[in-house]
């Protein structure tokens, strides 16, 4: 039993609002006007600012700078800089930087599953375009084609 | 043996053994997170399955040249202007609902209500800014989703989605790679920012739910206003989301 502290002044919060148990992690019972709670406030139009910053910056580039740099560049500029918006979000806004260690990690790493995700599915695309394109049997179809015109 | 507190001072026992949550987060919260992952997988799999389609198809439609246009400026060519405004309006709705956590983090009621509001607002103008998008839209397809698979279509009516440069020669050798890669297009913009649009709707509701919970006094009542912090994480999620749409659609 001494893992357990089901003693009684706790037990009735199992049956209801069990977020009573551990919502003081993230409160605070301090005043909202308090310096810490200012500097929290700025931090969080700090990391709008820079949100929006980031999505100019990618507008412009998309605007103008997409025909004329090599597209593997921008889109690489493009991938970078939404991940570092989602985790701007993902970490501050959502306050998953707040969050023990352990639980950051179980949320992130079926994320990390998805870069295979995408490489294997771009890949297959990829692949299937040129099959389709070099494809011995499409080039026949194509003479005939071209030989009932 | 009795404690004040709910922790107990004891030698601390192992974090797996029960009796207490291994992550320090209420069950509420953590389910949240687990569902934002079971969504985050699915609206990947239609991502993926985009880029995927896009990869092997030999022409695709431009961005700049398919998302040109702005409410009321007529057929002003402002690529990517009214998209960009769409992510502001988004982005500056998340800020105003992290807002409405900390307040909730402090016991204040009244900007608990103030910020949620104000996230209301723009998730609603949102999500008019999507409608006039697929109305717009709607009007240069002749309909939303199964649009562009006649053959006998004109090439004018769908040419004009392309960039004439990498997309020139299909269009004159062969325009039915074209229209197909048209309809494939907008098949998954429609699906991708409908499902989306979904999610942020359902958003809104859940939202102004909270917020009559909150001005009602239930979360003052209840002690904390941790129910703000689980709809502010699944509003930020529907917001990450776009993020990533409009990366792949409007961007690369």
């Amino acid at each position: 039993m001494s893992g357990h502290h089901n003693t009684n002044s706790i037990q009735h919060l199992y049956e209801g609002d069990q977020s009573k148990l551990y919502s003081g992690v993230m409160q605070h019972h301090g005043d909202v006007n308090s310096a810490e709670s200012k500097s929290q406030v700025a931090r969080i139009w700090k990391i709008f600012w820079i949100l929006l910053v980031i999505t100019v910056t990618e507008v412009i580039m998309g605007m103008f700078f997409s025909h004329s740099m090599p597209k593997g560049v921008v889109n690489f500029f493009f991938l970078a800089l939404t991940i570092l918006k989602a985790g701007y979000i993902v970490a501050v806004f959502m306050h998953l930087g707040d969050e023990l260690k352990n639980f950051m990690v179980t949320v992130l790493i079926p994320l990390v599953l998805f870069v295979w995700f995408i490489i294997a599915f771009l890949a297959d695309g990829f692949f299937w375009l040129r099959m389709n394109n070099e494809s011995p049997a499409r080039s026949q179809i194509e003479h005939v084609a071209a030989a009932k015109k | 043996m009795s404690q004040s507190t709910v922790v107990t001072t004891a030698p601390e026992p192992s974090v797996w053994n029960g009796g207490r949550s291994p992550y320090n987060v209420s069950y509420g919260k953590m389910m949240m997170w687990f569902f934002l992952l079971s969504d985050a997988l699915t609206f990947g799999a239609l991502l993926i399955s985009y880029g995927t389609t896009r990869f092997f198809s030999t022409v695709w439609p431009d961005a700049n040249e398919v998302f040109k246009s702005f409410p009321f400026l007529g057929e002003h060519n402002v690529p990517l202007l009214f998209v960009s405004l769409m992510t502001f309006i988004l982005i500056m709705s998340s800020v105003t609902m992290v807002l409405a956590v900390h307040a909730g983090h402090y016991g204040d009621k009244k900007n608990v209500a103030k910020w949620l509001l104000w996230t209301i607002i723009g998730g609603i103008c949102f999500l008019a800014c999507q409608a006039w998008e697929w109305t717009h839209l709607h009007g240069e397809c002749g309909g939303l989703w199964g649009s562009f698979t006649d053959p006998n279509t004109p090439v004018s009516s769908f040419a004009h989605f392309f960039n004439p440069k990498s997309a020139g020669h299909i269009l004159a050798t062969d325009p039915e790679v074209a229209m197909r890669a048209t309809h494939n297009f907008f098949n998954y913009f429609f699906t991708i920012t409908g499902f989306h649009g979904g999610h942020v709707t359902s958003g809104v509701i859940f939202n102004i739910l909270i917020l009559v919970n909150t001005v009602n006094g239930v979360y003052e009542r209840r002690g904390h206003y941790e129910m703000v912090e689980k709809i502010g994480l699944y509003w930020h999620f529907v917001d990450l989301v776009w993020v990533f749409v409009f990366t792949c659609f409007y961007l690369l």
